[in-house]
């Protein structure tokens, strides 16, 4: 038996070289889990040995879990890291390997279980005395204003089975409230056979704040700051930083308190990280959901506290030590990361694909690059668009929007339409550079941009 | 102790219901329970179309609910077979043919619709499904790729006669590694 574990890669593109970096940087032997389409990607060279799983699409290869378990088996694996999205919070492929005596670079999967669904989710947070939103049941339609203003105005009706966005309406005002109930319970009876209907608050200028968590599995927890990713374009981030710019030292520890609780209530294992709304006009902050994963944005966690939470998910699930410091709140600098998609901001977002004729990244202090591609790449067609993750570190806030700026105008990746554009932009806001901004702000914005221009 | 059913009798269940009527059939004999169906999801892989998209799928065994549904479209057959760990996970000799294109030697190989490890025979023991030298028909059985423990029989996809086999007995094999040679004209 070799001493060298092999760690099991089972992703693709940035995630995976970065995975791969990690496995590396504990003496660990990285291989890769490849579709057809990846197995001679940078991911693939950069690992020992890569083994193909399957067909190009990811629902051939990448979402198979009895084929990723196959490939650990091969392996010879002794832990597979699924990085985010794909199979990474599926108990299914963690339950297979839990068979093979491999072990789960993730939490346990009853803690997926616990989690995964949005109504558990909000019971553990209850049992850990986390704030939720304000919600109720309606009993009777034609009897509603009284439970209208326990909740406050605006709020949302929702139909209990509806889903994917359907059977949600929004009301300003209890004459509202008085008129819609009955019609969205007679429509909910009629889309979904059911007309149960719960009222819920609405928060139309929300933040997106969430807590990076780190636990030892016994109920013990590392906390790593906040980070804003408000910047969003249906509900997809684009712009996320550390820590969360403009909290009061009271929300921040009503936030980081929350976590270490949920952290606690779950004993939760490995990296993970806490959502919440944070209002922009009332003091709410709202629990939205545990993430339990590593997440894309996690490197503007590390290069502001200077930590590894790849290297220290391995190293945790290898049964080691995960070797990480204890931290104060906030960290000692601050970071911003920006995702460089394969998108035209200008055509609606629209994906696109190909190869990478010139590609040229800046250099400097404090900048960092996640990314697969490379000059010559062919982006394939068949995953998410993400490129490449722009991170910059500065000592504070305003240098690191100055040097995120910088970075932005310096990058050059010929070949493909990016999302850079959207990046100058938002970067030379003033609402972005005052800090704070809700949810809401990025759509309208830069719609208004484009009609300005024609 | 009820009679259980021998491979060739599920295959000829198999190639009855091809060229019935019927969109699926469940057969019980003793302890084994067969289902059979034309209408699940095809394999649809460019590289591998046509090749098992039109087998039926197989459950034999022991059906217990953990394990149904696990491969999905894939025809599948459990059967009581050892897994040889050992060798699954030895395979570096053939990692390196796996790197080439699943879709090369257009015509002249026959490459894994799967990941798993490959048997030649229905069970240890057992003769071989084909040997070299022998004519193949594109629904012939030529081996069985187990993965998780879930037996899926693999088909020749052309007509032909078998000139090699690339892979040994219970060798791990990669989707896309050729695992015999094919001579389509003969």
């Amino acid at each position: 038996m070799s001493d060298v574990p092999v760690i099991l890669v089972a992703n693709r593109g940035e995630i995976a070289m970065r995975i791969i970096a990690a496995a590396r940087r504990i003496g660990a032997s990285p291989v890769l889990a490849a579709s057809v389409a990846d197995k001679d990607s940078p991911a693939a060279r950069a690992a020992d040995r890569v083994i193909v799983i399957g067909a190009s699409p990811a629902n051939q290869s990448y979402l198979k879990p009895e084929q990723v378990a196959q490939a650990a088996v091969m392996a010879g694996a002794a832990a597979v890291h699924p990085g985010y999205g794909f199979l990474s919070e599926q108990p299914a492929l963690c339950e297979l390997l839990e068979e093979e005596g491999i072990a789960w670079v993730g939490p346990r999967p009853e803690t997926l279980r616990a989690v995964g669904d949005k109504g558990s989710a909000r019971q553990v947070a209850i049992d850990a005395g986390v704030p939720v939103g304000a919600g109720v049941e309606i009993d009777d339609p034609t009897n509603v204003v009284a439970l209208g203003e326990q909740i406050g105005y605006p709020l949302l009706i929702k139909a209990i089975h509806g889903g994917g966005g359907r059977g949600i309406r929004l009301v300003t005002n209890p004459e509202e409230l008085v008129e819609l109930a009955p019609q969205a319970e007679a429509e909910a009876v009629a889309a979904f056979g059911n007309g149960a209907l719960y009222l819920e608050r609405y928060y139309g200028r929300a933040r997106h704040v969430e807590v990076q968590v780190f636990g030892d599995g016994e109920g013990n927890a590392w906390i790593f700051g906040d980070r804003d990713c408000s910047v969003q374009r249906r509900h997809q981030k684009l712009i996320e930083e550390c820590p969360a710019p403009g909290l009061s030292e009271e929300r921040r520890a009503l936030l980081h308190d929350s976590s270490r609780a949920l952290v606690k209530v779950l004993r939760y294992r490995g990296a993970g990280t806490v959502e919440f709304l944070v209002d922009t006009e009332s003091e709410d902050v709202i629990f939205l959901e545990v993430n339990a994963r590593i997440q894309v944005e996690h490197p503007v966690t590390e290069e502001a506290f200077g930590v590894d939470l790849v290297a220290a998910q391995l190293r945790l699930a290898l049964g080691l030590d995960p070797e990480l410091p204890e931290v104060g709140p906030v960290p000692p600098a601050a970071v911003i990361e920006m995702r460089i998609n394969a998108e035209d901001p200008h055509a609606d977002f629209q994906p696109n694909s190909g190869d990478i004729t010139r590609l040229v990244w800046p250099k400097g202090p404090g900048i960092r690059i996640d990314t697969q591609i490379e000059e010559g790449y062919r982006f394939p067609p068949f995953y998410d668009s993400l490129m490449a993750k722009l991170i910059v570190r500065a000592h504070n806030r305003d240098a690191a929007v100055a040097a995120a700026t910088a970075a932005v105008h310096n990058v050059t990746i010929d070949g493909l339409k990016t999302t850079l554009p959207m990046h100058a932009y938002v970067l030379a806001h003033p609402d972005f550079i005052a800090g704070g901004i809700p949810t809401s702000w990025f759509g309208p914005v830069w719609e208004a941009r484009k009609e300005s221009l024609t | 102790m009820a009679e259980q059913p021998s491979w060739r009798d599920v295959l000829d269940l198999i190639s009855q219901l091809n060229e019935s009527d019927y969109e699926s059939a469940s057969v019980q004999v003793g302890d084994v329970s067969i289902r059979l169906s034309k209408t699940d999801a095809v394999f649809d892989t460019p590289e591998t179309a046509g090749r098992v998209g039109a087998q039926p799928r197989i459950e034999t065994g022991f059906d217990t609910p953990a394990t149904a549904g696990r491969v999905g479209a894939q025809p599948r057959i459990e059967t009581g077979f050892d897994t040889p760990t050992a060798s699954a996970t030895q395979p570096a000799a053939t990692a390196a043919s796996a790197t080439q294109p699943a879709t090369a030697a257009m015509g002249d190989t026959i490459d894994a619709p799967m990941i798993g490890v490959f048997y030649r025979r229905p069970s240890p023991g057992a003769a071989p499904f084909v040997e070299p030298g022998q004519r193949v028909e594109a629904d012939t059985t030529i081996g069985i790729i187990e993965i998780m423990k879930l037996m899926n029989p693999i088909v020749a996809g052309k007509a032909g006669v078998i000139t090699d086999f690339l892979v040994t007995d219970a060798d791990a094999v990669e989707f896309g590694q050729p695992l015999a040679t094919i001579n389509t004209s003969a």
